[in-house]
């Protein structure tokens, strides 16, 4: 039976934030993998504030999603995971245009949802609201695409500095990344 | 990984010199890392934008997010979308969690596993050529 002590709008044990870390090495230790992921972990934290309002800021987009690539498997909604559309480079995109991104390489919750719209992993369309009605200043003239790497070394030792070189080319002010 | 490679992208952009915010749906991987500014959406995995098929939604998020930028007064800044994927909570109880999975269920994940790695394998080396 379910405690009222805490009142009307008491809310069960397990409506908290999944422990994600904790689930997964369960997981791969139970399909027989041994040691658990060691994922990365830092003590201190940059911080660069906004060097002018957001009204008036280049604004670019970083996302995990992988461009649609036909001929490699399924990477529709609900697809199964498929690896074969990941990619180990970063890419970029020219934001005037359209682009069809999706998340078939990525071990989203294909429970619970189903990766019908791109718009909440890529809101490239969101950010071009914000620039018309004037709430941010513009968007960077490209987004780019970050390669999810097991490894933190190449990470840092090869898609974080491109990324960071690509966003100073376009003297972007802020960046929006998105984790799938 | 997304969530790690992301964070590490934020931690790295800011260091040198550019604000970020991350967006995502794993609090605890980003908050392991560490990021200066970061937006929680407590939503299944695959929805850092706000909720499928719904703009206002979307919008809100991002908003939120603009609004981190413009406000957060130090790093590891985390605000939590009040959105909510449902009124039941029980759909965190399903992701990777083994006590939900058979025997054989866990077997065939493993074939799966290694198929798929093998496949990520080629295309790292392809790409490496």
């Amino acid at each position: 039976m379910e405690s009222t002590e805490a009142g009307p709008f008491a809310a069960p044990d397990y409506d908290v934030p999944i422990p994600y870390r904790q689930r997964i090495s369960s997981y791969y230790q139970a399909l027989g993998y041994g040691s658990p992921y060691e994922w990365a972990h830092y003590a201190e934290v940059p911080f660069a504030p906004l060097k002018k309002p957001i009204a008036e800021s280049r604004v670019a987009l970083v996302t995990t999603a992988a461009p649609y690539q036909p001929g490699k498997g399924e990477q529709g909604p609900g697809a199964p995971y498929n690896a074969a559309p990941k990619f180990f480079k970063v890419f970029s995109g020219d934001t005037a245009g359209d682009h069809d991104l999706r998340i078939a390489h990525i071990a989203y919750d294909r429970v619970h949802t189903t990766a019908e719209d791109s718009n909440t992993w890529f809101p490239l369309p969101a950010l071009r609201r914000a620039a018309a009605s004037g709430r941010i200043g513009e968007m960077a003239p490209r987004f780019h695409g970050a390669p999810t790497n097991r490894s933190h070394r190449v990470t840092l030792d090869q898609d974080c500095p491109d990324i960071l070189a690509r966003c100073r080319e376009d003297q972007v002010d802020a960046v929006i990344l998105l984790a799938v | 990984m997304c969530h790690q490679t992301v964070s590490l992208a934020a931690r790295h952009l800011e260091a040198h010199g550019i604000p970020t915010v991350v967006l995502g749906c794993a609090k605890d991987i980003v908050e392991y890392v560490g990021v200066p500014r970061f937006l929680f959406s407590d939503f299944p995995l695959g929805n850092p934008g706000g909720r499928p098929k719904d703009p206002a939604s979307q919008d809100f998020t991002l908003d939120l997010a603009l609004r981190l930028l413009e406000g957060a007064p130090a790093p590891r800044t985390t605000v939590q979308s009040p959105l909510r994927w449902s009124e039941e909570a029980s759909w965190k109880l399903d992701y990777s969690n083994v006590d939900r999975l058979s025997p054989e269920e866990i077997a065939r994940r493993r074939d799966e596993f290694d198929r798929q790695k093998e496949i990520a394998r080629e295309i790292k080396q392809n790409e490496a050529e």
